[in-house]
């Protein structure tokens, strides 16, 4: 059983900055996380070609981490994290994950070394537990994805990571059909229930190794919602149902802190600022320097309360200016060098805000992802945070909340699609059951009879 | 926290979705485009709302009224979802609508079909897939339910599927035009395998690939690629091929937008 988050790390939201976090974190080189200072956290794609062998695979990122250490130490900059999202050859095959996670440490321990660069290794470890028809969560291939941690544990990783997928069969169907009840079920329900075990199991072998487990995203389903609302003139998803989602998937993400994981959270949990004002753990995020990635309306805002900043993820080629990797790892440690002036200055928080003005009304997204109002949907979670189901509930309705004050104070201006949308989800919401069992029964009934591929046993029910 | 003054937001973005937006309500653009004959006008209408059992229920009223259930899968079905899909192009109505609209006209598919032993006649076939590695798939189901609306035959081959499986379902199926989405760049490598195999077996048909780390660039590198950005992409190629041929240069030239 584990231990639900009821209460608030912060005393109110102006506490939260920046490179500053309640509970730090020590890993790899030198590094310490939320400790007073930002660092950049550089995220990379091999090319197509290199996953055709193991050793194409490792050449790569051999090839990745000294062109990024390289830039690093040109540049002066004082810290670094890669992370290394595994593509599917690398969690399929535990070893060969283990082999670049051996290389690129090999590599960032020389640069330590010579150069005493502090740095560390995350490795975010793909959830391979799906089959062609079926998400596979407890099947035979949860044993190759624990495994998978194991060895990369073992081999040099410093940080381990998951972008884990408990609950996206049914937020799939739901998403495309503004189901808000099975959006809210896929995502605060099953969601949790997945992140708990997984979460539990990754802690403990983080423990075992004397590495960190730092932390999960809700990339599967809330990442989904903000990819397909798109921008401003997008009609594919009203952005005010996205940000629901994602206000719901607080309460999923959080549930690896609750399981024993002590972060930093990954950079695509845009949930992350509810998060830290919940649990005090360091956070990733990414944001104006990740449209190499993609365009997400909220570049600057994201920045307010980051602990480490990073890329999102660049394919790995040549640039006028060197490799993507030397690129972008040189443009975000020039953003952390600004925040970390910032916090020498005594002038952090002004910076702050002016980064979380700059978007806040530029959509709903990043209204309610700005520190003040993000504090407010923790707090809603907080207050239900014993049962999954109701901290969900509780913090889409505030999402709602939080979004009709924006709109009746003039300055988050939507349009009728938007507050129509809008309109559906909260009435959606308020017509649910606070019985968390009839929510939970009347879903199963319903969702086995409409998502095929929707199997209870992957959720040991 | 600092904050604005109100009238200080505009210096720093402009809404243009909300400048632009239409004066007309979706639900009025749509009853300007319903048919209006009496008995098709309900089934159109049922679709737009992505209303399943309407959908059956107006299709009945029109059987018992003397039409055809073979013809009002073409003049009443296909009818209603084509006001739905003008209204998405225009940006009137998300995404979702259109999904529970195809939900609903393919319902209505499947009841015509138990009312006549007559073949409905697809506009053409598609084979769709998820790249092999990859089982990341909400963009093919939306690219499938949408070139399902749109009236083409649809072989959904599901997720992470074999290179030569397929292969085996192009040369077995002879359709108009491949699909292939990716999120990874590892493993939107076997599009490229793909494309080769398909050429060394002297197949040649469009192969319109997108989603996640897939780019322009990448597609045109081989032969067959055609590059979609959207979803609705899909569709757009699939009624290019049918109006005009499958001539791959020609399509580029149409899609290719970077």
């Amino acid at each position: 059983m584990v231990k639900k988050y009821t209460s608030m790390a912060y005393a109110k939201a102006d506490d939260m900055l920046f490179g500053n976090s309640k509970f730090p974190v020590k890993a790899g080189l030198g590094l310490e996380i939320g400790a007073g200072y930002t660092t950049p956290e550089l995220n990379y794609a091999p090319r197509p070609q290199a996953g055709k062998s193991k050793e194409k695979l490792v050449k790569e990122y051999e090839r990745i981490t000294t062109d990024a250490m390289a830039r690093m130490v040109q540049i002066g900059a004082p810290s670094i994290v890669l992370e290394t999202e595994h593509v599917e050859q690398m969690s399929n095959n535990p070893d060969w994950g283990g082999a670049v996670a051996h290389a690129q440490k090999t590599i960032m321990e020389e640069y330590h070394d010579e150069y005493g660069i502090k740095c560390a290794l995350r490795h975010t470890i793909g959830d391979i537990r799906e089959d062609r028809d079926y998400l596979q969560l407890r099947g035979d291939k949860y044993s190759t994805f624990m495994e998978a941690f194991e060895q990369c544990a073992q081999n040099g990783a410093d940080l381990l990571s998951v972008e884990s997928m408990g609950g996206k069969e049914v937020f799939d169907y739901s998403i495309l059909r503004n189901d808000t009840a099975g959006i809210l079920f896929g995502i605060g329900v099953l969601g949790s229930m997945d992140m708990e075990m997984v979460w539990s199991d990754i802690a403990d072998i983080a423990k075992k190794n004397g590495v960190v487990a730092a932390g999960d995203t809700d990339c599967a389903q809330a990442n989904t919602a903000m990819f397909i609302a798109g921008g401003l003139l997008d009609k594919n998803l009203a952005h005010t149902t996205a940000i629901v989602a994602r206000a719901i998937s607080a309460g999923r993400s959080l549930c690896a802190y609750e399981s024993g994981a002590t972060g930093p959270g990954k950079d695509c949990g845009y949930e992350n600022t509810i998060i830290k004002s919940i649990a005090g753990v360091p956070i990733a995020q990414e944001g104006k320097t990740s449209t190499c990635a993609h365009s997400d309306l909220m570049g600057n805002l994201t920045m307010q309360c980051c602990d480490l900043w990073s890329n999102e993820s660049v394919e790995y080629h040549g640039e006028f200016g060197g490799t993507t990797v030397q690129c972008w790892s040189e443009t975000l440690a020039y953003d952390c060098a600004m925040m970390n002036t910032s916090l020498k200055l005594g002038k952090a928080k002004d910076l702050r805000d002016i980064l979380t003005l700059s978007d806040k009304y530029r959509d709903p997204q990043g209204y309610v992802l700005a520190y003040d109002n993000a504090y407010k949907v923790g707090q809603a979670i907080a207050k239900n945070g014993s049962n999954n189901y109701l901290r969900a509930k509780a913090a889409a309705i505030e999402c709602c909340k939080i979004v009709e004050e924006g709109i009746n104070s003039g300055k988050l201006r939507l349009t009728r699609f938007e507050t129509n949308a809008l309109a559906k989800v909260k009435a959606d919401l308020e017509a649910l059951t606070d019985d968390a069992d009839k929510f939970m029964s009347d879903n199963l009934t319903k969702f086995k009879q409409e998502v095929a591929v929707f199997k209870t046993e992957n959720y040991g029910l | 926290m600092l904050d604005f003054k109100l009238e200080d937001i505009d210096g720093i973005l402009v809404r243009y979705n909300v400048a632009l937006e239409k004066e007309m309500t979706p639900d009025e653009a749509a009853e300007e485009l319903y048919p209006k004959d009496e008995l098709i006008y309900p089934i159109a209408k049922a679709i737009y709302e992505g209303e399943e059992d309407d959908v059956v229920d107006a299709l009945k009223a029109a059987i018992d009224a003397g039409k055809k259930p073979i013809d009002l899968i073409n003049d009443a079905l296909m009818v209603g979802m084509g006001v739905v899909s003008q209204l998405y192009d225009e940006g009137i109505i998300f995404l979702p609508n259109v999904m529970m609209s195809a939900d609903a006209m393919l319902n209505g598919i499947d009841y015509c079909k138990t009312q006549t032993t007559e073949v409905p006649e697809p506009k053409g076939k598609v084979v769709c897939h998820v790249a092999e590695g990859d089982v990341h798939d909400i963009g093919k189901n939306i690219v499938a339910a949408l070139l399902r609306a749109a009236g083409y035959d649809v072989t959904d081959l599901g997720r992470d599927v074999p290179v030569d499986e397929v292969i085996a379902a192009v040369v077995k199926e002879k359709p108009i035009l491949l699909t292939g989405t990716a999120l990874m760049t590892t493993t939107m490598y076997a599009f490229k395998e793909i494309n080769d195999k398909l050429l060394e077996k002297g197949i040649k048909l469009p192969f319109a690939c997108g989603g996640g780390a897939v780019n322009q660039d990448f597609v045109a590198q081989y032969d067959l690629g055609v590059y979609g950005e959207e979803a609705s992409d899909a569709v757009k190629i699939a009624d290019a091929i049918v109006a005009s041929g499958d001539d791959i240069e020609k399509l580029r030239e149409e899609f290719h937008k970077h």
